[in-house]
């Protein structure tokens, strides 16, 4: 195959740079079609006009000197249906559920918070290696999870499993993913509360935090793109908010028309780092007008309003192609993870005040109670049984076999590379001379 | 076609064949800075290709979830030197997704183009060769081109490829390649070197510009030294075609291995390392890398820093006299 060059003399020398500078070529006249910008008119241009002509902004003169003072005394007003009480405020906000379904909340809610006290105390004891608890955020879970269609993608960061939970995960997968036993859909390759489901349209969390921000743009564009009707939503911390990757995908949202929710779960903490040392500004919610994304703070420990907001943002991101910002106020009760003991950095008085006075499930129980919707029958009864599910699942999760060792090697890429089955083969080999010295027992043959 | 042309009709394949397909990252709407999109955004729409803002990460980021969601996503980063603020998104997201979601998920839509390497004046930050940093990354292929004909077939297989791919395109060769390619659509497949020309003497192995470096290399051998080389296209650095390589150097006895990218940690160490173990006794002398330095990547020290057909031809006559 010949290849000519046009700079043929380019090889006479030591490949040195012929005439043509190939750099960033701008020529003037080369731009592609004008981007239509909703809220941008086309300016006139006149020497007489003394109105601003910037590309970048839509704005008018201003004569004075000032600078605007971030508002932060008082921010955001977080929006909320219920008082801590669990009582309707005001009765136009009520989203008039049926009993089922505000019982199944309360059901998803209760059972996570079983299975997080006995996986927890199972890391303890050395059962599972590391565990992260959802307590005092299973509001933020249900009341999204509910207000979206079964099949809108949802990409999480790694304290969402009550969404799992209402989209009925079973408890057997959960605990196979945190015991990486064999009937781990994941195939054993990742820490604990690693969960993903394909069948309920929830992408497999990873560790680094944030990555899937931009990640679900993607996914949202996609989903316009296919005329899908779906909505993205993309779960994370106020933590995750500060990294490069979150700011990359709000201003991909905004400028590329996406229909995606960004539920971001405001704890107060990560890890260590209270918000105080997280940002200056007034949280996330504020950020988002910044990239022109319609946003609203609410009350994450109210299982209504966070349904409401996130029904009324589904709604309109389908409808309207554009993100919304959901920052959802609540307090991680628990621990970062099993690695932590979060006394170090805070008072117990503090966690004691979310766990008795402001708990997501506390308050939805007074709203049942007080509706007639439940009972103290029905409350020692459905604890009892909870408890009896997760404890067979875990009983059942421990005696399980882990996967085959083959499994280490396979899904790197879709198909194995002559030189990864060397690899395997080479385990194989070893195995057999050395197999003695590793736990070939709890493995599947 | 010269090679962004090439490239061009790459994609307009790909556009017209995949309805799913779509092309995007910075200044891509245009035509783009190297004008390898050119015409694609009136022939298939401005929600096919079109601009993102100017954030790799994003770029990246978005191309994986549009990937993960079913289509196909090709995203442009503007220079391979720009390539890092995605490393991230490449090396912990795209290339484990598969792997850690035990096959419940994948990114294998996901091509990302990047121009790579030296250009005469590009110093330190348009003319970085990257490659080393992704081939010590499971989960991914990296394919480089040397020429139009090759960059359409290699990059078009990269696209329908069910793995996260990266394409490195050498940018001096943009305009300066010009060879036949065909309008049609046609692929060259990944992880297979290419035997150039063969000899018995020499085993020269290179990627990208550097393939017409040590064809000329070869040529001045056989004229001054009467050494008959064989010379390869590695083509893919991974995964790589151990293959073609140690069957070739089973046959001379003597390999070169020359690249751009500084010398420390180059490809051409795993290339060397491999060949050493699987064709120890058939070496008759030291494997050679010819690289460039261990330095960022200079502007008017560029005639001096890269490895060329002088360094090559020097390493070569002492490995024949070795």
């Amino acid at each position: 195959m010949a290849v000519a060059f046009s700079a043929a003399r380019m090889w006479r020398r030591s490949r040195g740079l012929g005439p043509a500078a190939l750099l960033l070529l701008r020529r003037p006249g080369t731009r592609g079609v004008t981007t239509s910008h909703p809220c941008r008119q086309q300016q006139q241009f006149s020497s007489l006009d003394d109105k601003p002509q910037f590309p970048g902004a839509s704005a008018e003169f201003v004569d004075k000197l000032d600078f605007i003072q971030p508002n932060v005394i008082s921010g955001i007003p977080i929006y909320r249906v219920m008082d801590r009480q669990g009582q309707i405020i005001n009765p136009s906000e009520d989203p008039h559920l049926p009993q089922e379904e505000v019982l199944k909340f309360y059901r998803s809610m209760t059972l996570l918070n079983t299975m997080d006290r006995i996986l927890y105390e199972s890391q303890r004891q050395g059962r599972i290696s590391f565990y992260m608890t959802n307590y005092g955020e299973e509001g933020t879970h249900v009341g999204s999870a509910a207000a979206l269609d079964s099949t809108d993608l949802v990409f999480g960061q790694y304290r969402e499993a009550g969404v799992l939970m209402y989209r009925e995960y079973p408890l057997e997968l959960f605990m196979a993913q945190c015991y990486g036993n064999m009937s781990d859909p994941g195939k054993g390759r990742q820490m604990p509360v690693h969960y993903g489901c394909k069948e309920r349209h929830f992408v497999t969390i990873s560790s680094p935090l944030a990555t899937q921000i931009p990640q679900a743009v993607g996914a949202a564009y996609a989903a316009k793109r296919a005329n899908a009707n779906q909505v993205v939503i993309c779960y994370f911390g106020e933590g995750a908010a500060s990294e490069g990757d979150a700011h990359a995908g709000f201003n991909f949202a905004a400028t590329l028309e996406c229909p995606i929710i960004f539920f971001c779960r405001n704890n107060g903490y990560a890890i260590s780092t209270p918000t105080s040392e997280q940002y200056r500004g007034d949280g996330i919610a504020a950020r988002g007008p910044g990239y022109g994304i319609m946003s609203i703070r609410v009350d994450g420990n109210d299982v209504f309003a966070v349904y409401n907001a996130t029904k009324e943002a589904r709604r309109r991101a389908v409808a309207e192609n554009q993100p919304f910002l959901i920052e959802a106020m609540t307090y991680r009760i628990g621990h970062h993870s099993t690695s932590d003991d979060s006394s170090a950095y805070r008072s117990v008085d503090e966690v004691n005040y979310w766990d008795k006075q402001d708990h997501p499930i506390s308050r939805l129980r007074h709203h049942l109670l007080s509706r007639g919707w439940w009972d103290e029958e029905q409350e020692r009864a459905w604890r009892k049984q909870s408890r009896k599910k997760v404890m067979e699942a875990f009983e059942q999760a421990e005696r399980k076999l882990k996967p085959n060792p083959n499994l280490l090697f396979s899904d790197v890429y879709q198909e194995m590379p002559a030189r990864l089955r060397k690899q395997q083969e080479a385990l194989a080999r070893h195995l057999q001379a050395y197999g003695e010295h590793y736990p070939l027992d709890h493995f599947d043959k | 076609m010269n090679l962004f042309q090439a490239v061009t009709s790459a994609l307009d394949n790909s556009l017209a064949t995949d309805p799913t397909a779509v092309i995007f990252g910075e200044d891509v709407a245009f035509g783009g800075v190297f004008r390898c999109t050119v015409g694609l955004r009136d022939k298939y729409g401005k929600d096919r290709v079109f601009n993102t803002p100017l954030c790799e990460q994003g770029i990246v980021g978005f191309g994986i979830g549009i990937a993960v969601a079913g289509a196909t996503a090709i995203a442009e980063i503007q220079f391979a030197d720009y390539i890092f603020p995605a490393f991230d998104q490449i090396v912990n997201e795209a290339a484990k997704y598969r792997y850690r979601s035990g096959d419940l998920f994948n990114c294998g839509r996901l091509t990302i183009r990047a121009p790579w390497g030296c250009v005469g004046h590009g110093a330190l930050y348009h003319s970085q060769c990257p490659e080393a940093f992704f081939a010590h990354c499971p989960g991914i292929k990296v394919v480089i081109p040397r020429s139009p004909f090759q960059a359409k077939g290699l990059l078009l297989s990269c696209i329908q490829d069910k793995n996260p791919c990266i394409f490195f395109e050498p940018k001096i060769l943009y305009r300066a390649a010009v060879e036949q390619v065909p309008v049609e659509p046609y692929n060259i497949p990944l992880s297979q070197a290419e035997v150039l020309q063969e000899g018995s003497d020499v085993t020269l192995v290179a990627w990208g510009t550097q393939v017409h470096v040590i064809r000329e290399v070869a040529s001045m051998a056989r004229e001054k030294l009467g050494v008959s080389c064989e010379v390869i296209d590695l083509r893919t650095i991974i995964p790589w075609d151990v293959d073609t390589v140690c069957k070739s150097v089973v046959k001379t006895g003597r390999l070169l291995i020359s690249h751009e990218a500084p010398l420390t940690g180059g490809f051409a160490s795993e290339i060397s390392s491999t060949v050493q173990e699987e064709c120890f006794l058939n070496l008759e002398a030291p494997i050679s890398r010819v690289c460039g330095y261990d330095t960022p990547f200079p502007h008017i020290f560029e005639p001096f820093y890269i490895p060329d057909k002088w360094k090559c031809y020097d390493a070569l006559r002492k490995m024949i006299n070795y």
